[in-house]
This record gives structure tokens, C-alpha cells and sequence, in this order.
């Protein structure tokens, strides 16, 4: 606002002197940049892939931390309605013989049904120690969806018909439900990780 | 390579005797569970108990079944083996090896003999890995001293590469084993060792625990490696010379110290007089006459330097001689007396040179110790104006008989001298009167106590005018005269009376 009072304008309105017509357009345009960046729409940025498996390793930890708890809770711990989880067996022939999108999906299937499941949990537990480890775990599998995605692999939510029984099973009890949990990145989640094509391309 | 079989088809044993049984062996040491499981690759799991009972049951009793817990189904039996002479006193081992194997899933396995369960277990083949040994273990030498490169070459396992936990143990020969762990990596340097010894080194893996688990893998083969020979670093090299050089010129210095103080410079006086000692070898009385073409011998003097002259006064009183009014009187009678007496020594002029000679080089002076009772003094003694009827020439002669010596060489007469610095004497409050001892004292010496009826004064040898004020004389009434007694200034001097 300053600059232009070295001019020779001292007859003019003093506040014309802001909306000086040279700079009236660059700064409508930073308005306008900064308000589309803020009604950007939908598409996050993309993030930095995730490769290092250290990252996986810890939310690991923090799982078997929580199951290791659970472990000991016998009577508090079992729920009525059976609940509906993913398979965690992993036959390495079987696993090899798919291909990226089927493991993206089986996984990601996975990851679904564990959050509805720890999600019931919390409704039928009262018990308030264990709703620690239930948000926890939550968390957790909200982190490992943000690992997947930045590594490109789309978000896919499984339709209520689309799931294959043949890659489910059923949990009674918490304890079952936690060790599912810990087996299930373990195996599959890791090994997806393990040959994201994003990472490989990175080393090679 | 993987071993394809049904369960129907028996192994090899001469394959089984190899690899199996170190693994065998080392289950039975460390796995407290009755069914010991390992899987060696991701392929396969092996399992095996011990039985010893001697009963002679067949092999054909046991049932060895296995069932995943997720499948709600009837589990599925196993064809058991036996190991032939594995098992010590009496003990029989059995194994049996699933063909296709699920990780992460929880596995029940059970032992049935003659349909009685004897054992069972639960566990994830994941968790119980027992890989093979690292292959390729080698030991190089990095470029630095005490220090080794140790490299090998990790599991083949596709998945696990990862997750691999390596420890690396090494030796001298002869001493005990250090341990280290590392994680992840496949090399590792050794720090810390011993230059220009030969270091053995084993290498073992292990899966870290987080997602897979296991045993420790049996040592691998050793592998050798020698530390370089230790070298001087330069800089330390650099630093030690330093330290030398340092030391060796403290010892010098303080040899230097110590032999001036064995050793201490005797002053010579030869350069005050040139040529007495190369030329006239010592004739002082020669090269006097050379230097100052006199002709009248010296007698007393020839081999000493002229002495500092002290000049004292003396007061004696009579009465109120106030000041000023007399003074003049006083001293224009002493002036006549002191010309008078002055003429006996005429020889002022020459005592003048050695005066000058004296004042040219003060240092000479300081060194000699000049308050020695054989120092000659100059006193004036202040006598009523009676002294000058009286020519006490035997008094003064017989006292200042030295001093007539230091005044012998001079020519001219008193008159000059008056002129001269030693025209204070003039002006000077005493009669005249010289006494025996006559010496030039320095101020910063201690006035040796002379007696009653004497009073001193320190006459400065220095181109400076010093004013001294009198000592206590036990005369008690007495009239003082500090004298300015300035030499080689030739300031007329002022004379100042005090009543003491």
C-alpha cells in the first residue's frame, strides 16, 4: 500500500490509492486461488508411497500389545452374535498364483469386515478397559488403509453380496477376534505390502 | 528345491540323516513342548516326539493328526516315521511332516497311540522357523587398523528377507567369544580388535519375531580374517616430536639457569678503563699519567677507583644565628676560609675528571660497596668564625690526607674550582673544615650512624639534583645547612638553613 505513495497523486481519494487498478487483478486471482483450494474438490493429494515395512512392523506391535492383553480375558469377553471375519491363512502357492488385484481386494475385504467387527465389539462389551483396545484397534486399521492407499491401491468396499464366504469366518469370543486381527496383517497385509509394484518400481 | 511327496511316500533317509538331525538335536535341547515342530523353508512343517517307554510298540500304533482351527471340519492324519538312532537310552523318535502348510492360521496337532491321545499342540508354523545356517561368510579388511568387514549371504526364503535377526560371534585364538547382534543387515564390522591377529567368525540367523518367529539357525561354517598390522598415525607421530622438542629445550633452559648459578659472571671493570689491563698490564698509575698527563704521583690511590665522596656538615652553635642576616656574613668568612684552606689541595681540577669519569658510568660506582669503613668521607665542619683565624692545616691535613690525595693530580687552582661544581662547598653551611673520611654517598643506602656532632647528608651522583633532608643530630642546637649538591648540572646551589 505503500508503493504507490511516492506518485503524484496527492489530489486523489487517499483510498483509491489501494484499488489501483494494476493491482486489482493479481490480487482478485490470489482470492481465487485461495478459495479453490479450499473447495477443492474430492481427490486427496497423493502421498508419499509408504514402502518402508518398518512402518507395518509397528502397527504389528500394536496389535499383538493388544492381543496379548486379550488374551487372558476369559469370562468378560464373549459376545453373543457370532461375528463375521476374514480368513488369515495364507497357502503361499495358492497366494502367488493371484494376482495384485485380487490380493488388493482380498485384503481390503479384510480390512472391512475386521473394522465392522471391532465396531459390534464395542457395542456389545462393556467393559471399559477392553473399549481401549477396541478404539485402538480401529485406529489401527484406519492407519493401515492410509498406508494402502499411498500406495495406489484404490479403496474398495466390499458389497454385503460380493463377499466370498469361502474367505470368511466365524469369532465368539474377543480374544478370537484380537488374534484374527494380529494374524490378518501378518499375513496377508504384509505380504501385499511386501510386492506393492509402487515399491518395486522405486528400487529398480 | 523343494521335496514333492505324498504322505504315503517314505523320505529318503540318507537325506533325512543330514539335514534333519542336527535340527533334531538341537529341538530336543531347547523346545520343552512334547511335539517339537520346525519349518525349515516355507514349504513344509516337520514335527517329532520322543517316547520312551520301552515298550516294543510298533510304529504302526501312533496317529498323528492335524487340524487348522478355522476349518470346522475332522482333521486329517499324517503318516508317522521313525528316526533311527537319534535317541539316546532307550528313547524312540517318531516325526511326521505335513505336505502343504498355512501360515498365520492356528494349527492343533495331535499324537494318538493305540487310540489314546498322548499328545498334543497348538501353535502358528510361522512362529516356528528353524532356517538354515548363512551361507558365504566372509571377512575382509577394512582400511582401518583393528577393525573387520564380516558379509554373508542371507536365507533364500522370498518373503522373510526382511526380517531376518543375525548374531555374529568372533575370537582370537585362545580367547573367549564376543557377540554381536544385527538386524536387517547383512554386514557388519568389527571394531575393537587387535591389530595383526587372526580373528574366526560364525554367523547365525534367526527370524526377528515381529511377523515371523523361530530358533536360532545352527553356526555357520567359520570364516577367517586377519587385522592389518598397526600403524603409526602420522599425527600422533607429529604430536610426539613436539612433545620432545618441548622437553629437550625445558632441559636446556634450566642447564642454562643452573650454570649462571654455578658460574655467575665476576664483573670486570676492564671496560671502564681502556687499555689498563691490555696495555699497561695493570699499571693503573701509568695510564693514569697517559690518560690525564699528570705528573704528580698518586700514592694511596693507584690501585683503587676513586671513592664516592660523602660530603657532611656539622653544625656547631652558638646562638641564634638567625639566618639570613648572618649567613652572608658566615659565608663570605668561609668562602675566604675555604679559599684559603682550598689551596692546599690545588689538585681540584683533576678530581673533577674523576668526578665526571665517575658520573659517566654510575653502574660503575653501584656495584662497589661504598660504605665500607675504609670508604673516604668528606666532612665539613662548621666551625665559628674563629676557624678561619685558626689554620687547623694539621687537622685538615692529617684528616683529609686522603683527600689531599684525590686532589693531588689537579692543577689549577681552588679559584677554578670554585667555579666548578665543587663550588657548593662555598656555599656551604660548614667552616670547611675537612675530616678524615670523605665519600659520595647514594641515596639508596643506609646511613651508617657516625657518631654525635655529625649530621649527613647524601650527596647524588646523578645528573639529578636531590634535596635531603638532615638527620637528627644529637647536637641539639645546631644550625643545619641542607646543601643542593648538584653534579655535572652545574646549578649554582641553594643553601637552606634549618634550626634543628
Amino acid at each position: 500500500m505503500g508503493n504507490r505513495r511516492g506518485h503524484g497523486r496527492g489530489d486523489e481519494d487517499p483510498v483509491r490509492d489501494y484499488a489501483d487498478s494494476e493491482m486489482e487483478i493479481p490480487r482478485l486471482f490470489a482470492l481465487l486461488l485461495i478459495v479453490l483450494e479450499w473447495t477443492r474438490p474430492g481427490l486427496p493429494s497423493p502421498l508419499r508411497p509408504i514402502c518402508d515395512l518398518r512402518v507395518l512392523d509397528h502397527f504389528i506391535k500394536e496389535a499383538r500389545d493388544a492381543e496379548a492383553t486379550m488374551r487372558v480375558c476369559k469370562e468378560d469377553c464373549s459376545i453373543g452374535v457370532p461375528l463375521m471375519v476374514p480368513l488369515t491363512r495364507v497357502d503361499i502357492g495358492v497366494w502367488e498364483k493371484k494376482n495384485m488385484a485380487e490380493q488388493a481386494q482380498e485384503v481390503q475385504t479384510g480390512l472391512w469386515l475386521l473394522n465392522r467387527a471391532f465396531i459390534s465389539l464395542h457395542t456389545s462389551i462393556s467393559n471399559s478397559a477392553l473399549h481401549s483396545h477396541i478404539d485402538a484397534s480401529v485406529r489401527n486399521i484406519a492407519s493401515i488403509g492410509q498406508v494402502l492407499r499411498s500406495l495406489s491401491i484404490q479403496d474398495y468396499v466390499p458389497t454385503v453380496s460380493g463377499i466370498d464366504l469361502q474367505e470368511t469366518w466365524q469369532v465368539s469370543s474377543a480374544p478370537e477376534l484380537f488374534q484374527v486381527h494380529i494374524n490378518f496383517l501378518r499375513g496377508k497385509v504384509r505380504l501385499l505390502l511386501a510386492n506393492a509394484p509402487v515399491c518395486k518400481q522405486e528400487v529398480s | 528345491h523343494v521335496i514333492h511327496h505324498s504322505n504315503r511316500l517314505p523320505l529318503r533317509i540318507t537325506e533325512l540323516c543330514l539335514e534333519v538331525k542336527s535340527a533334531f538335536a538341537q529341538l530336543l535341547r531347547e523346545e520343552p513342548e512334547n511335539i517339537k515342530c520346525f519349518a525349515e523353508r516355507m514349504r513344509d512343517l516337520t514335527c517329532f516326539w520322543e517316547e520312551g517307554e520301552s515298550r516294543n510298540s510298533s510304529l504302526h500304533q501312533y496317529t498323528f493328526t492335524y487340524t487348522y482351527q478355522y476349518r470346522n471340519e475332522n482333521s486329517s492324519a499324517c503318516e508317522v516315521f521313525e528316526m533311527p538312532m537319534l535317541a539316546a537310552r532307550g528313547r524312540r523318535l517318531f516325526y511326521s511332516r505335513l505336505p502343504r502348510i498355512e501360515f498365520f492360521a492356528q494349527l492343533h496337532l495331535c499324537v494318538f497311540r493305540g487310540g489314546r491321545e498322548l499328545y498334543n499342540r497348538s501353535l502358528f508354523i510361522d512362529q516356528v522357523f528353524l532356517l538354515d545356517p548363512p551361507a558365504n561368510v566372509t571377512v575382509v579388511k577394512t582400511g582401518q587398523r583393528g577393525q573387520l568387514n564380516v558379509t554373508w549371504l542371507p536365507p533364500a526364503l522370498k518373503y522373510m528377507d526382511d526380517s531376518m535377526m543375525y548374531e555374529v560371534r568372533y575370537a582370537m585364538e585362545g580367547n573367549p567369544m564376543r557377540k554381536e547382534t544385527v538386524k536387517a543387515t547383512t554386514k557388519l564390522t568389527l571394531r575393537g580388535l587387535q591389530p595383526s591377529s587372526k580373528y574366526k567368525v560364525f554367523v547365525r540367523v534367526k527370524p526377528d519375531g515381529i511377523t515371523y518367529n523361530g530358533y536360532w539357525s545352527a553356526w555357520s561354517d567359520p570364516a577367517f580374517g586377519t587385522t592389518p598390522p598397526s600403524d603409526l598415525d602420522p599425527v600422533i607421530v607429529v604430536l610426539i616430536l613436539v612433545i620432545i622438542l618441548i622437553f629437550f629445550l625445558l632441559i636446556l633452559f634450566v642447564l642454562v639457569s643452573l650454570l649462571k648459578k654455578l658460574w655467575p659472571d665476576i664483573p670486570s671493570p676492564e671496560h671502564k678503563f681502556p687499555g689498563l689491563f691490555s696495555v699497561y698490564k695493570g699499571d693503573f698509575q701509568e695510564w693514569l699519567g697517559h690518560s690525564n698527563s699528570s705528573t704528580r704521583p698518586i700514592h694511596a690511590f693507584t690501585e683503587e677507583l676513586p671513592s664516592p665522596l660523602e660530603v657532611l656538615s656539622e653544625t656547631s652553635l652558638d646562638s641564634d644565628t638567625t639566618e639570613q642576616g648572618e649567613e652572608p656574613l658566615q659565608s663570605r668568612d668561609m668562602d675566604a676560609g675555604l679559599l684559603d684552606r682550598w689551596k692546599e689541595p690545588p689538585h681540584t681540577h683533576w678530581l673533577m675528571e674523576q668526578l665526571r669519569a665517575l658520573q659517566k658510568h654510575p653502574q660503575a660506582l653501584s656495584q662497589s660497596s661504598l660504605l665500607e669503613s675504609q670508604d673516604t668521607y668528606v666532612t665539613l665542619n662548621q666551625n665559628s668564625q674563629h676557624a678561619k683565624e685558626g689554620r687547623q692545616e694539621d687537622d685538615i691535613l692529617e684528616e683529609s690526607l686522603p683527600l689531599q690525595a684525590l686532589f693531588a693530580s689537579g692543577d689549577t687552582s681552588l679559584s677554578a674550582a670554585s667555579h666548578s661544581d665543587l663550588g657548593s662547598l662555598q656555599q656551604s653551611s660548614g667552616s670547611g673544615r675537612l675530616s678524615s673520611q670523605s665519600s659520595f654517598e647514594y641515596p639508596n643506602h643506609t646511613w651508617p650512624p657516625k657518631g654525635p656532632g655529625y649530621t649527613y647528608m647524601a650527596v647524588a651522583d646523578s645528573g639529578v639534583s636531590m634535596d635531603y633532608s638532615p638527620m637528627s643530630s644529637s647536637m641539639g642546637k645546631g644550625v643545619v645547612y641542607a646543601n643542593e649538591y648538584i653534579l655535572g648540572h652545574r646549578r649554582p646551589l641553594s643553601g637552606q638553613q634549618v634550626h634543628s
